[in-house]
């Protein structure tokens, strides 16, 4: 009783702040729903000079300069004369783009993983192309700034792949913010989750229910989209026609028609070569580009297709053997992709290994150089920067030093392959949000206040 | 190359009972924590004779970890009984041995996992192919109903479980790991079984079993015992006087919750003197583990220790060494909110024997990565090389001398490219027991298979 007269008191009041939330964004219905709010920190003109830069372009300038005004690259090169700027003496520091994660699940599994914060995989219908991860994403993740500390600028949150269709991806900048909108990056696509292989077969087939194979995953696929298709056809006779109805709105096939029109980007998790090859059917009979594979432990055995087919190729240096899908790891997997022309990436899928990628991407450099191929820094940071900008559609923006872009840069204190490199500075569109010597400049999330090892010491 | 090359020359006969016999005399004095060297010292000398008397490795930076300071200009002579015979500056090497020219290389002992669940696990995700614990018992196998919780507690023991011919050993060999602890994890009890500790040779493994004895405190535990912390506390308390009560030839009832099986198996782990390594995250609960050691006289390991640091005078004043996983620094739950990725070296700071786990039994080979991060987070470098080699060996006692490589050790070495806790480098050969491993596992078969995806010949036959 007691409760459902609170419910019915508090009911009420929660409608009017409602109706005075939507009349005091009377212009919302003309912005993209859920749209960023990001705007960036307003920055000095900086000179950071005489470092060892990898550009990400394929390319290290030693002794260089790089100039940024208003948070964009201004100029790269030697003896830059910038006379109002302050200057950062980077002398014996090495220069790389910010960090790019495609594949995080920071905010939707945070820190602590306790019963209240699984809120990675809608793991309850093997389509949930309709649910979006920045909706789960908890900004107060404390993994968060500890990734920053890591030099990651950008992070791609994924939801997980317990389904076929696991729901969309966001592209956040790795920023302090109240809301998830405060950090999604602005302009960048929307991405699609699908999973092939084990996790969907053993979550959906433990219940007794499709799929529980690889034949049932690949039915499933075929089944949503050609109703994706048919929904695309019927939105497209709708408009096209005033008296033609459009069909009654799905968000899950907004979802799928979005990624026909080529609006909506695919990143599908998928280790086996077998699978990947299967996908790329799926993709050509129904017209979609995949944009990378995830988890692509076997992309090595297929390099040459990837290649052809324009995929990119989202792996790790050397995680392997949780699953018999992910048994057949080599760690120059990263460095052969590479080698055949495809488009490769080292991507974490880990709140620890978001922290050190640039380890991971220096093991897989290794990797290389044991097995004889002739792989160096400058080639090698691609596969965290420049290509990983590709994967998300936001290359224009980010992922390399070069003039025009955002000034997303890490400075680290020795070269960044080695293990005993740290990031002392991570500036996001000219912004310093990190500093190793500063702890001003260490953001803290209020999860961390008197709470974690960090934000005991604040 | 010249001896023994044909079969079982007279020469080798008397090098080899002289072998033996200098095994044996090794291990009357050996802690008797691992049996390996003696057996592998039989094994080598009569069954397998050596195809050359013994190896010189001449030159490069050695590292013996009788402390973590370099040696350039040494040779290392090894027997044909596997055995380090002499280390020293120019030495002169035998007459048959083979000499191996390590210039501009670096030399280290093998390095050892502290914790890990090698030859017990092939596939995490496949339950017939983990037998790291024991848990609750099915029939069927596959989506079958779970028939009841089947309890071995602290009587359980992995060391018949583990694979010699798992595909991981090599994997890991060929990065380095010449040796591990394999734990059991913990099931259905605070007190998880047995651990035995493995040699990543080619032949038998298993070096050394119940080596020490391990169990686990904190939320996790909590959900065995009706679900508090302290009741996993009071249980263990319990358990310890039960089996300090304990005798043999007397008839009793279950105990305190534990089976007179468990209680045997507890009475007898108090009687062998090995350690019990505590896997237990936050502060309190480590003063809790100080207390049991000091109450029971027990050798105590503290594993995982996340908030360790914050501990780390009182850990150091009760001589308890932590294992640990340097980049394990997430606040992953309300046990290990106070993770930081300076522990090690605050532990260190305090006096605490420090010990390093990549906490990854497919991966056991990013060892050398975790003890790179704990230097770059202040931990001295041949601490942290000491972490991986010579501090496990002495904790877990093993053999003598494992861990180092000095005269009388068991030679366990890894010729590297460079610095071996950078990321840049590799293992170039391994050796355990005097032999180099082949520096092949399943991993280099299959890039060797796909490295060139051209030519026509499907790759079933390459």
């Amino acid at each position: 009783m007691s409760t459902l007269r609170r419910l019915s008191t508090l009911i009420p009041s929660a409608v009017a702040v409602g109706l005075a939330l939507v009349a005091g964004h009377a212009s919302a219905a003309d912005r993209e729903p859920y749209a960023s709010t990001y705007t960036p920190l307003p920055t000095e003109e900086l000179l950071i000079t005489g470092a060892t830069v990898l550009t990400g372009t394929g390319e290290r300038l030693d002794g260089a300069d790089v100039h940024l005004v208003d948070g964009r690259i201004a100029a790269v090169g030697t003896d830059l004369e910038a006379p109002d700027a302050a200057v950062v003496d980077a002398g014996g520091l090495w220069l790389t783009p910010g960090i790019i994660d495609v594949h995080s699940h920071l905010g939707d599994y945070p820190s602590p993983g306790i019963a209240a914060t699984q809120d990675g995989n809608e793991a309850t219908d093997p389509n949930t192309a309709r649910v979006w991860a920045e909706h789960s994403v908890w900004p107060q993740d404390p993994q968060f700034p500890l990734a920053l500390a890591g030099g990651v600028t950008t992070l791609q949150i994924l939801p997980g792949s317990a389904n076929l269709f696991g729901g969309r991806g966001v592209t956040l900048k790795n920023v302090p913010s109240r809301t998830v909108q405060g950090m999604k990056f602005p302009g960048a696509p929307h991405s699609l989750k699908m999973a092939c292989g084990e996790n969907p077969e053993r979550v959906y087939g433990s219940r007794n229910q499709a799929p529980s194979t690889g034949m049932g995953n690949v039915a499933g696929y075929r089944s949503a989209w050609a109703k994706a298709v048919a929904y695309r056809e019927k939105m497209a006779a709708a408009e096209a026609d005033p008296d033609v109805d459009p069909p009654e709105r799905d968000l899950t096939m907004d979802t799928l028609a979005a990624v026909l029109d080529g609006e909506i980007l695919v990143h599908n998790h998928c280790y086996r070569a077998d699978e990947m090859a299967v996908m790329m059917d799926v993709a050509r009979e129904f017209g979609y580009q995949i944009t990378a594979f995830h988890h692509a432990v076997e992309s090595y055995k297929i390099a040459d297709l990837l290649a052809e087919e324009g995929i990119c190729s989202a792996m790790w240096a050397d995680w392997w053997g949780f699953k018999l899908e992910a048994f057949d790891a080599v760690n120059q997997n990263v460095a052969l992709v590479d080698a055949a022309g495809a488009c490769a990436i080292v991507h974490s899928d880990s709140a620890r290994g978001i922290q050190h990628l640039n380890q991971e991407t220096a093991k897989a450099m290794a990797a290389a150089r044991q097995a004889g191929m002739d792989v160096d820094e400058a080639e090698a940071i691609r596969w965290l920067t420049a290509n990983a900008a590709r994967a998300l559609g936001i290359a224009d923006e980010t992922g390399t030093i070069e003039p025009g872009k955002a000034a997303d840069l890490v400075l680290w204190n020795a070269n960044p392959f080695s293990v005993y490199a740290r990031a002392q500075q991570v500036y996001i569109d000219g912004y310093r949000y990190y500093d190793r010597n500063d702890p001003d400049r260490q953001p803290l999330t209020d999860f961390d206040l008197m709470q974690t090892a960090r934000g005991m010491e604040r | 190359m010249s001896t023994s090359m044909t079969g079982f020359s007279c020469r080798s006969a008397l090098q080899s009972a002289i072998a033996v016999w200098r095994q044996c005399a090794r291990f009357a004095s050996a802690k008797p924590n691992e049996l390996r060297p003696l057996l592998q010292g039989l094994f080598v000398a009569l069954l397998a004779p050596a195809a050359h008397a013994g190896t010189a490795i001449v030159g490069g930076t050695l590292y013996t970890m009788e402390d973590g300071e370099p040696r350039d200009g040494m040779t290392v002579l090894v027997g044909d009984d596997g055995v380090v015979e002499a280390v020293g500056a120019g030495l002169a090497v035998p007459d048959g041995y083979e000499r191996v020219d390590a210039s501009g290389k670096v030399i280290t002992p093998g390095l050892i996992e502290s914790y890990s669940q090698l030859g017990l696990v092939e596939i995490s995700g496949e339950a017939t192919t983990v037998d790291a614990q024991v848990s609750t018992s099915t029939v069927g196998g596959g989506n079958a109903p779970v028939v009841e919780p089947y309890r071995l507690g602290p009587a359980f023991d992995v060391q018949y479980a583990i694979n010699p011919d798992s595909t991981l050993l090599p994997v890991n060999r060929v990065g380095g790991i010449t040796r591990a602890v394999v734990a059991p994890l913990p099931g259905n009890d605070p007190l998880s079984g047995w651990g035995a500790v493995i040699t990543l040779g080619d032949g038998e493994v298993l070096s050394g079993p119940k080596v020490a004895m391990f169990g686990a405190i904190g939320a996790g535990s909590a959900g065995y015992v009706g679900g508090s912390r302290s009741a996993v506390i009071q249980r263990l308390r319990l358990a310890f006087e039960r089996a300090r009560e304990f005798r043999p030839g007397r008839f009793q009832q279950e105990q305190g919750g534990y089976t007179r099986r468990e209680l045997e198996a507890l009475a007898a782990f108090l009687e062998a003197e090995v350690p019990l390594v505590l896997s237990v995250h936050r502060a309190n609960e480590i003063r809790e583990a100080i207390a049991l050691a000091r109450d029971f006289e027990l050798d105590v390991v503290i594993h995982g220790g996340a908030e360790a640091w914050k501990v780390a005078d009182a850990l150091a004043e009760a001589g308890i060494p932590v294992v640990l996983d340097i980049l394990a620094n997430l606040p992953v739950s309300y046990d290990q909110l106070g993770a930081r990725l300076d522990n090690a070296t605050r532990l260190h700071q305090a006096g605490v024997t420090v010990l390093l786990t990549a906490e990854e039994t497919h991966n056991a080979r990013l060892l050398r990565q975790i003890a790179g991060n704990a230097v770059a987070e202040g931990l001295p470098w041949g601490e942290a090389l000491a972490a991986i080699t010579r501090r496990p060996a002495e904790v877990f006692g093993l053999a003598e001398g494992v861990g180092t490589i000095t005269e009388g050790a068991p030679a366990d070495l890894v010729i590297w490219t460079g610095d071996p806790l950078e990321l840049t480098t590799w293992a170039e050969r391994v050796m355990i027991d005097g032999r180099w491993m082949p520096m092949e596992s399943r991993q280099t078969r299959l890039l060797e298979r796909y490295r060139s995806l051209e030519g026509n010949r499907p790759f079933g036959y390459r």
